[in-house]
Formats: C-alpha cells, sequence, structure tokens
C-alpha cells in the first residue's frame, strides 16, 4: 500500500505576524518500493513534508495516509508510524543514549527485541555504515566526529529495517565512501525487503542517480512530479528555484551551447560515457 | 601566517588512546585559500579547531600571526583574527533573534555598538538574510540557519575564515554564494580562507588542497595536481570531482586524450572539438 498525500498544507504559528506556510497545497502519492526523491531551495518547505510522513507534525488541513492508516487519527498514526524510520537532517536530534551501540540498539528494541537480538541488529547496522561496532560502540554519540554521528543515525534507523525509510540529506557532511556505502545500503534494504525510500537531498548528483521518482518543491508548493528524465531536462528552470542540474547534464548543456549535439537524457557519466562509446562506432 | 607545528592531540587520556591528530604539520600562508579534505574522522574538524585555540595541542605547536595559541593572553586575540564556521549551525546558535546572534560574536570581541550594527547588517546582506534579522533562529530551515552562523562568523571580520563544511546543508545556489563570498573575501580583501568539504567539486576552486588520512596529513598540492591521483584517493575513502571522473573513464577506454580538465567548462572545450569532429 502507498503513502497519500491528500492536499497537505501546513502554516507555522497561524494568526500571527509570524504566520508562515511551509507547505501549501501538496497532493502526491508514494508507491510502494518506490525511490522517491525531495528537492528544493533552502526553506521550500522539504523537512516540513516530510515530518507529515510519520506524523510529527500534523497537517494544517489535508490528510496523509500510510498504509491506509490516518496519521491524524492518534490510534491509527501509532500503527503508521511503526512502518517508518525517520532519519533527521541534524543527527544530533536523534542521539541521545549514552554509547553509540545503545543508540542505535534503541529503535531494534522498542520493535521488541530483545537487549541481546538488539545489539547484534545494532552492530550488523553500524558495520553497513561503515562504523566499526568494536571501535566506536562503547564510545558517547558526543564524541563523533560530525560524518560518523551521521552514520550512526542512519545505523540506528537502517536497525530496525522500517518499510517506509525516510531520509533527510543522509549524505551531508558524508565522506565519499560513506555515500557509497549507503547508497549500498539502500539498494540491499530494498532488494532484501522490498522497502520504499524517501529521500529529500541537496545533491543533484545523489538524486539522479538513485531517485525513480522525483517532487520539487518551490515556496511550500509542488512545483514538478516526474522522472529524473522529466525534471533533469528543465535545467534552466531548476536554476531559476535555486537549485542546479547534476554536472554531467551541465556538460551536456555547455557542450550543446558550443555546438554539439547532445541528447536530453545524459545527466549522468554512466549515461555520458555510454552515449560516447556509440559515437565512436557511427 | 599560521603555522602549525609536530602538532599531536588526543580527545582521551593514556599512552595507547587513539590520536585524532598526529604529526601534523602545515604553513597556511597570508592570502591562500586552502581546502582540507578527508575521510570522516581523518581529524579535519580538530585541526580547525586548533586554529583557534579552542583546541590546544598535546606536543607540538599552534602559532597564528605570530601568537602562540598556548598562550591564554594571546586567546582572544587570536580569536579576533580567526573565525570558524561549525558544521552544526545549532551549536552556534546562543540567542533568540537572528539579529542578536549575528552580533554575538563581535559583542563578545568588544566592539563598539554602533559598530556592530553596521557589520550586522552587511553580514546578513552577503547571506541573503535581510528579511530574517527579527526572526527568531529555531524556527529557521537546515540551511537559513547555516547561514545565519556564517553571517555570525563575518561580522568579526577576520583575517581568517575558516569554514567546516559550512555549506553542507545549503542548496545548489545557497552552496554556490557562500563559496563566492568566501573567493570574493579571498581575492578582494586578502582574507585567508580554509575550507574543509566533503564536495570534491569545492575543493577545486581553492590554492591548495590538503588531504587528511588518519590523523595526519595524506597529501598536499593544486587541485590539479592532487585530483589526478584518484586511485591513491579512492584508497583513503576519498573521491575525485565527478568531472574528473568522466575524465578518468573516458580516457581510460582512450575515447579522449589523457588530459587534467577539473570542471564543467575545461571538460565541455576538451570533448567539444572531438565531438565537432566525428
Ligand atoms: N518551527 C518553525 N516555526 C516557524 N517557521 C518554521 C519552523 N520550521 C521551519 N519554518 C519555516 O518554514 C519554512 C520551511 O522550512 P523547512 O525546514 O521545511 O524547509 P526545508 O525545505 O527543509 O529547508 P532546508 O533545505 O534549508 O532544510 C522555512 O521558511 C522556515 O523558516
Ligand atoms: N569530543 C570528542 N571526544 C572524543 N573523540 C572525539 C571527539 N571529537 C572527535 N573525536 C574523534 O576524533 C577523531 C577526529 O575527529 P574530527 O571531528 O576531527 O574528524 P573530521 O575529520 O572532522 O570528521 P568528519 O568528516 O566526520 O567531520 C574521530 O575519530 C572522532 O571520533
Ligand atoms: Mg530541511
Ligand atoms: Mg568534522
Amino acid at each position: 500500500m502507498p503513502i497519500i498525500v491528500e492536499k497537505l498544507t501546513h502554516t507555522y504559528m497561524p494568526g500571527t505576524e509570524n504566520e508562515h506556510v511551509a507547505v501549501d497545497n501538496v497532493s502526491l502519492t508514494i508507491n510502494e518500493g518506490e525511490f522517491f526523491g525531495i528537492i528544493g531551495h533552502t526553506g521550500s518547505g522539504k523537512s516540513t513534508f516530510i515530518q507529515h510522513l510519520n506524523g510529527l507534525v500534523q497537517p494544517t488541513s489535508g490528510k496523509v495516509t500510510v498504509d491506509g492508516f490516518d496519521m491524524s487519527d492518534k490510534k491509527q498514526r501509532q500503527k503508521g508510524r511503526a512502518l517508518v524510520g525517520m532519519v533527521f537532517q541534524y543527527p544530533d536530534y536523534q542521539l541521545f543514549d549514552s554509547t553509540v551501540l545503545d543508540d542505535v540498539a534503541f529503535g531494534p528494541k522498542n520493535l521488541g527485541q530483545s537487549e541481546e537480538e538488539a545489539k547484534k541488529s545494532a552492530a550488523e547496522a553500524m558495520k553497513t555504515v561503515g562504523l566499526d561496532p568494536e571501535l566506536f560502540g562503547e564510545k558517547s554519540p558526543f564524541e563523533l566526529s560530525g560524518g560518523e554521528k551521521r552514520r550512526a543515525a542512519l545505523a540506528g534507523i537502517i536497525a530496525m529495517k522500517p518499510k517506509y525509510l525516510v531520509l533527510d540529506e543522509p549524505m551531508a557532511g558524508l565522506d565519499p565512501s560513506g555515500r557509497r556505502d549507503v547508497v549500498a545500503t539502500i539498494d540491499a534494504l530494498r532488494r532484501e525487503l522490498g522497502c520504499t525510500v524517501i529521500m529529500v537531498s541537496h545533491s543533484m548528483e545523489d538524486v539522479a542517480r538513485s531517485a525513480e521518482r522525483i517532487a520539487v518543491l518551490n515556496e511550500g508548493k509542488l512545483y514538478a512530479l516526474g522522472t529524473p528524465d522529466e525534471i533533469f531536462s528543465k535545467t534552466q528552470e531548476l536554476i531559476d528555484m535555486g537549485l542546479d542540474a547534476p554536472q554531467t547534464a551541465r556538460l551536456a548543456e555547455a557542450l550543446r551551447q558550443k555546438g554539439c549535439d547532445v541528447p536530453e537524457s545524459i545527466y549522468t557519466n554512466e549515461r555520458f560515457i555510454e552515449w560516447f562509446r556509440g559515437l565512436k562506432h557511427v | 601566517m599560521i603555522s602549525i607545528s609536530e602538532v599531536e592531540y588526543s580527545y582521551e587520556d593514556g599512552e595507547d588512546a587513539k590520536k585524532a591528530l598526529s604529526g601534523v604539520s602545515l604553513e597556511i600562508r597570508d592570502g591562500e585559500f586552502v581546502a582540507i579534505v578527508g575521510h570522516n574522522g581523518s581529524g579535519k574538524s580538530t585541526l580547525a579547531k586548533m586554529l583557534n585555540a579552542l583546541i590546544l595541542p598535546d606536543s607540538g605547536t599552534v602559532t597564528v600571526f605570530g601568537m602562540d595559541t598556548a598562550d591564554e593572553k594571546l586567546t582572544l586575540d587570536i580569536r579576533k583574527k580567526v573565525g570558524i564556521v561549525f558544521q552544526n549551525p545549532d551549536n552556534q546558535i546562543v540567542t533568540t533573534v537572528v539579529e542578536e546572534d549575528v552580533g554575538f560574536g563581535p559583542e563578545n570581541l568588544g566592539v563598539p555598538t554602533q559598530e556592530i550594527r553596521k557589520r550586522v547588517d552587511r553580514a546578513l546582506e552577503a547571506v541573503g538574510m535581510t528579511d530574517y534579522a527579527r526572526s527568531a533562529p529555531h524556527m529557521l530551515s537546515g540551511g537559513q540557519k547555516q547561514r545565519i552562523a556564517i553571517a555570525g562568523v563575518l561580522a568579526i571580520r577576520p583575517d581568517v575564515l575558516v569554514l567546516d563544511e559550512a555549506t553542507a546543508m545549503l542548496d545548489p545556489i545557497g552552496r554556490k554564494a557562500v563559496l563566492d563570498i568566501a573567493k570574493r573575501m579571498n581575492k578582494e580583501l586578502g582574507i585567508t580562507v580554509v575550507m574543509i568539504t566533503q564536495y570534491m567539486e569545492e575543493a577545486v576552486i581553492a590554492d591548495r588542497v590538503v588531504v587528511m588520512n588518519e590523523g595526519k596529513v595524506a597529501m598536499q598540492g593544486t587541485p590539479r595536481e592532487i585530483f589526478r591521483r584518484g586511485d591513491e584517493l579512492r584508497k583513503i575513502r576519498l573521491d575525485v570531482p565527478v568531472m574528473v571522473e568522466l575524465r578518468e573513464k573516458l580516457a581510460a577506454e582512450s575515447l579522449i586524450p589523457d588530459t587534467d580538465a577539473l570542471t564543467v567548462e575545461e571538460m565541455a572545450e576538451e570533448i567539444c572539438p572531438l565531438l565537432l569532429k566525428n
């Protein structure tokens, strides 16, 4: 079953002079098993939007249902929330236990695993995100570097193997190999469990590489919704909105400007190389 | 000039404690734009905190314009010279109104009130947050908070600007704006910039790239020199910029000649003639 968002509006501090419509009448459906990307300028409402998906924030109007559970209803919300694992934009909000291992084990324990099982799941999850449990398990989360904190926060959610994995800027602060690890981990989770991934990212590269569909938010409104092919063929519109195209798309555009004939569908290095190889045989 | 000599540092006590920095020596010249890259936990933030005496070396020395950071009497003077924007803006936000927050640094350093007003306005303008001067920082989005943190350091008017992944939460245009500010301050005002980043594309704009690995300086050189060493970089959990990766792969299949293009513009220059010939 999908996540259905209907006419969702969220207004911060309604009725005050600081009233701000952060999400404005957004309707969309996220299909089961899908990799759904969300992009948008700073302050476009991405974090506000996704916090509705686990009922952390309530709509001012409109409705969110997760697998049929209405997230505005207190009882149903509990059931819906159990399906959604959320990694926040700032890992500091997520880490609170006295050791990294306990922190990562917190989720699995909550799902009913025994102390021992939970620690095993936790150690497993730490390994998949490149945090050696031997080295980091007994450290305090507050003694981690920025990227290590991000990995710990990711591990905590991955350990729960949620049906819906909601990630707010998961790659920020990760080193290049960490970004590769996370992509591989997500791929594995999708393959093994068929889990649905919703990822907010400022990195057009990451979204272009992984997402099957992309929503573009602009000033709280759903500006566009489509496949990467559709979204990244609108380079100029993206730039006008504070976004950008993947670098390979910019290269393709620069080549067109110089009079070369490059197809619209080229926005990743893989595609560029494939296309370039083909040319040689013409 | 900043001079780092034989620095050792560990967050824990004891003989066998893991070292966050070990045997680090580095000179940063006045007016230089240096990028620091390195895997998570390689010691970049620790090194940054050494530059304005937030952390002192266990052994070895750090001197900033001739001032030894270990000398407590000089701490305030050092902090007037070196401003750092940290990874997590929340840890830097201290007041409940944006403009007070931006003025907090200069006020602490004893800048006169009149002057603070001016600096705050200029700094907010530079990061495009003038409209939010009276807002509450905790109500801002992630990227907006990050801009406020950057404005706070700009208001100190430091001689050395240290950006510790200051663009990590910004949208592409915001990221470009911050890089442009840093670049402009460097070129026009001669301010030294030390930029820590996980985005190899950003490191390309620096005069020099310093690569950290497990608490040590593993390589340094111009971006062109460093990013020709893709295999070595990948071994220490890093990578090359997207355009360099493309160039490497095309060259490996002999589809293009091996060049040292780094950016979209340079790649377009290289490839266009080949395409037009085809
Ligand atoms: N708690 C809050 N109270 C009032 N306004 C808020 C609050 N949180 C966010 N806002 C405002 O709502 C808008 C959307 O914020 P949100 O955090 O959803 O943006 P975002 O797209 O996630 O941005 P970023 O890319 O910077 O993380 C912003 O203009 C922000 O200032
Ligand atoms: N407060 C602390 N207490 C104990 N250990 C720490 C503390 N802060 C950092 N460390 C450790 O010191 C090492 C270097 O950390 P540092 O923050 O300098 O890394 P970094 O290169 O900035 O990493 P990142 O890219 O993840 O930000 C890491 O192994 C980290 O776990
Ligand atoms: Mg956000
Ligand atoms: Mg760091």
